[in-house]
């Protein structure tokens, strides 16, 4: 589930990312589950990590159309964004998995913004929160907030993004109520967080596999 | 010591309108606002100091308690709201009314220790707000879509179907659960019109014309509706509604009218044809018309010919009687001149009586050139002896003189009809001129006879009567219209005469004043071609002899049997002679030579034309001269099998010998 794209990171390190997404991605699952007392099925099918550019470039070509994204932002050792993006029209679609089907469209439609903010943040909480976890690191993260636009747009919010910037870019397909809806998970970062993000991985690959952690990176 | 700063965050705390709620790492709460104790009822000295958890027992809170172990753990704020956390807690405005809020967990650093903030936000009036919005909306909303007779569908920019009204059900077969969610596709699996339609509309393009499209239903049958789309806005994103109506009962409605207009297109082909037949019904019935107007003339005609016709037989009578006498006294010298005396009158008396006849047939009208002056003297007999002693009658005949075309009958009827007029408005006699005569009218003249400028030919019948006032003159080609007593007249002969006239595009006038009395005009138009060719004047010739011939004579009448027998014995033929079918039949099924069978049609018991066919059973060839007293008979030729003649009554010896003559040649050649 790597990619040859993948900047700044060994193969292991992806690996080792890659499985920390899971566990997020699970953990969320089992928080939507809780709430709405459906089954729901999240699964992960790739993961990596591109330069900013390469992730406007992807994410325009896979969604020409109108995108719509939960964003937090988290701070700790490792500070960035993270997004979660589907596409517009499948927005009601998320809104109608997480409430009752049979609400008119109106109220979806009122509904829309606030469960989708509760339903990302759920969402991209679990990934946060798991991933610090396994890190052994706290995150401080914020609140929710919805953006609409493009992907140029959303990963271009000021303060203006250095040249150095990448994307952990996780495909994420989101199955509940006999829905099914493809989305992204993005976790945009400037060069010297990803290099503190390397660093917990290998500390991370070091506990996994029973290697003595260096007190430097401690 | 009271703490200054301490004091007054506990003052911003607590008069905050929000609620707030602080819990240390154990989850026991170490603050609890004024705010949220009125809002909850839960006093901040009860809740102080208790663990969080056991304060609301009865409430949902999973979510929140992951919220905070993820805030506690993680440091992850989260967001809980009412969209999908209704009534989280049991908060009550002051008023006592649900109190809408939202929830947001985040941590706070204290020194080393974090803690977790809960941060309880009001949204009632946001909420309520929104809900009555929506509800006043969906009301109007509600009522016409669900309602709707029409299918009402709301699609997303990309096609998905996001509202489905029960219309749509009925239509197609799914349900509203089934099809929200959905591409339109599975309605319309081949439509390239409809999504051509849908995104011109979605790009704000009018479309001004109803769409005809076919659905697909649920059961995969399909459907014939018409749709119109129109697009809206909600935030940021464009639906499209389109409202789609069943138009399949209209195009059964149409096909049905184009099943109509096709059978009417079928009728009308047949129109020409059912036209002919009603055509013919009303000639068949102008015909007897005709017929019976043409009888009434002859009917009144027939009183002053059987006058005439008494005259005829008392010369022939007469004549006799005094051949007898001559011949009883010997005086055969003179018997010749009284002879050739009853020979005229019986001559005379069969030519009217043929006349009668002839006039009497039907026969179907046939437009011929017809020279008048020629055909007047043929009807000149007839009309003199209907008239009576009393009028002087004459005719007044133009030199070169033009054709006309129309049907000889015809015109002899008129003529009849006219003289029978005539002859009625002068019951103290008078005179009466029948004129030919050749007109060229100008344009003014042929107006007055409503006829265009040209040659015509002119008949003008005048008598010197009583004359018309001008009330029944007026009225006088009127059908039905007569002044006769009833049982006289059926008034149809001037109208019959009109018809006539004007069937051969020619006019009739009346000029008639009481006392001066009366012309009719006929104007007929010229006809530029050639007279038929004049039937040959029959021939007078010496009786032809016969070589011994076996000719069987069969007629009831004895006198004419007599005749005829008589002549043919003198003739040389052999003559056998029978009085009725069946005694003539047993001659024809014996042995006997017969060469020719002579008979009368109308014979009691089998009539001639069954004797012929039963004779010739077994003489097949045998030849056969059928006579008739009936010109219709007489005219009828086509019931004649080969070998077989026929000849009117009544006939001349010399007509009747030559005749025979003929058809026994006839059989000696074969």
């Amino acid at each position: 589930m790597t990619s040859l794209e993948n900047v700044g990171l060994s193969e292991l390190e992806i690996d080792a990312l890659t499985e920390l997404v899971n566990l997020g991605v699970s953990r969320a699952a089992l928080n939507l589950r809780e709430m709405i007392s459906q089954e729901v099925v999240l699964s992960v099918p790739s993961v990596s990590l591109i330069g900013r550019l390469r992730a406007v470039e992807i994410l325009g070509e896979a969604e020409p159309r109108e995108l719509v994204a939960v964003h937090q932002v988290f701070e700790g050792d490792i500070i960035g964004r993270a997004l979660l993006i589907f596409p517009e029209r499948k927005s009601l679609e998320l809104v109608r998995a997480v409430t009752s089907s049979d609400l008119p469209l109106e109220d979806i439609i009122d509904l829309e913004q606030e469960a989708l903010a509760e339903t990302g943040n759920i969402i991209l909480n679990g990934c946060l929160a798991t991933i610090a976890n396994q890190l052994q690191r706290t995150l401080k993260i914020s609140l929710p907030e919805i953006l609409r636009g493009d992907s140029k747009a959303l990963f271009s919010l000021p303060p203006p993004p250095d040249k150095g910037d990448v994307v952990l870019f996780v495909y994420i397909n989101f199955s509940v109520r006999t829905r099914d809806i493809q989305g992204y998970i993005a976790m945009l970062m400037d060069m010297p967080s990803l290099v503190a993000l390397q660093h917990l991985l290998q500390e991370y690959i070091r506990r996994a596999t029973g290697e003595p952690v260096p007190n430097s990176d401690a | 010591m009271p703490d200054p700063e301490r004091d007054l965050s506990r003052s911003v705390f607590d008069s905050l309108d929000v609620g707030l709620i602080l819990l240390d790492a154990k989850q026991r709460v170490g603050l609890w606002n004024t705010w949220f104790a009125a809002m909850s009822g839960m006093s901040t000295d009860a809740a102080v100091g208790k663990k969080f958890e056991d304060l609301f027992p009865q409430g949902e809170f999973s979510r929140l308690k992951s919220a905070i172990g993820a805030a506690f753990d993680s440091g992850v704020s989260s967001l809980l709201t009412h969209s999908l956390h209704p009534a989280l807690f049991p908060l009550k405005t002051r008023a006592g009314r649900p109190l809408i809020h939202d929830v947001r967990v985040s941590t706070v650093a204290y020194g080393p220790t974090t803690l977790c903030l809960i941060q309880v936000v009001d949204v009632t009036v946001a909420a309520e707000r929104e809900r009555i919005l929506r509800e006043r909306q969906n009301a109007r909303y509600d009522a016409v879509v669900d309602s709707a007779p029409d299918v009402i569908l709301t699609l997303d920019a990309a096609g998905t179907v996001q509202l489905a009204n029960p219309a749509a059900q009925a239509q197609f077969g799914y349900s509203s659960a089934e099809l929200v969610g959905r591409h339109i596709g599975i309605l319309f699996p081949d439509q390239t019109a409809w999504n051509d339609t849908q995104s011109a509309v979605m790009n704000g393009r009018p479309v001004t014309q109803p769409l005809d499209v076919i659905a697909r239903r649920k059961d995969g049958t399909s459907s014939h509706l018409e749709v119109s789309l129109s697009r809206w806005r909600s935030e940021s994103r464009t639906f499209v509604t389109a409202i789609l109506r069943d138009v399949n009962e209209r195009r059964a409605a149409e096909e049905a009218q184009r099943q109509a207009s096709q059978a009417l297109a079928e009728l009308n082909a047949t129109l020409e044809q059912r036209v002919t037949e009603r055509t013919a019904q009303l000639m068949q019935a102008e015909e007897a018309l005709r017929q019976s107007a043409k009888m009434e003339a002859v009917g009144q005609l027939t009183g002053g010919i059987a006058h005439d016709f008494n005259n005829l037989l008392q010369g022939i009578l007469g004549s006799l009687d005094r051949v007898r006498s001559r011949i009883a006294q010997g005086r055969i010298s003179d018997v010749e001149r009284f002879l050739d005396g009853a020979v005229q009158s019986a001559n005379r008396a069969a030519a009217l009586t043929h006349r009668l006849l002839a006039f009497s047939r039907r026969q179907p009208v046939d437009p011929r050139p017809v020279d008048i002056n020629i055909l007047i003297p043929t009807v000149e007999e007839l009309l003199r002896r209907s008239i009576g002693e009393a009028i002087d009658m004459k005719v007044v005949a133009a030199n070169d003189l033009w054709l006309v075309r129309c049907d000889g009958n015809q015109l002899e009827n008129a003529l009849l009809n006219l003289t029978i007029n005539a002859r009625d408005a002068m019951p103290n006699g008078g005179t009466l001129t029948i004129t030919t005569a050749n007109m060229t009218l100008d344009g003014r003249q042929a107006v007055q006879r409503e006829l265009s400028a040209g040659d015509y030919v002119c008949l003008r019948v005048s008598d010197t009567g009583v004359g018309m006032p001008a009330d029944v003159r007026a009225r006088a080609f009127d059908p039905f219209y007569t002044t006769k007593p009833i049982g006289q007249g059926t008034g149809l002969g001037l109208s019959m005469i009109y018809g006539f006239v004007r069937q051969a595009d020619g006019s009739v006038r009346i000029d008639s004043e009481v006392g001066k009395g009366t012309t009719i005009e006929i104007l007929l138009p010229r006809y530029q071609g050639e007279a038929d060719a004049a039937p040959a004047p029959e021939e007078t010739v010496e009786s032809p002899g016969g070589q011994h011939e076996v000719v069987l004579v069969v007629e009831d009448e004895g006198v004419v049997r007599l005749l005829i027998v008589e002549l043919l014995n003198d003739l040389g033929y052999h003559a056998l002679e029978a009085a009725d079918g069946p005694s003539a039949l047993r001659i024809l099924q014996s042995a006997q030579r017969v060469d020719l069978l002579v008979t009368d049609i109308g014979l009691p018991g089998l009539n001639g034309r069954q004797l012929a066919d039963a004779a010739r059973e077994r003489r097949p060839n045998l030849k056969t001269l059928f006579m008739t007293g009936y010109a219709e008979n007489a005219a009828a030729k086509s019931f004649l099998a080969s070998g077989m003649e026929i000849i009117a009554k009544p006939f001349t010896m010399d007509i009747l010998s030559i005749k025979i003559r003929e058809m026994i040649e006839n059989k000696a050649r074969h």
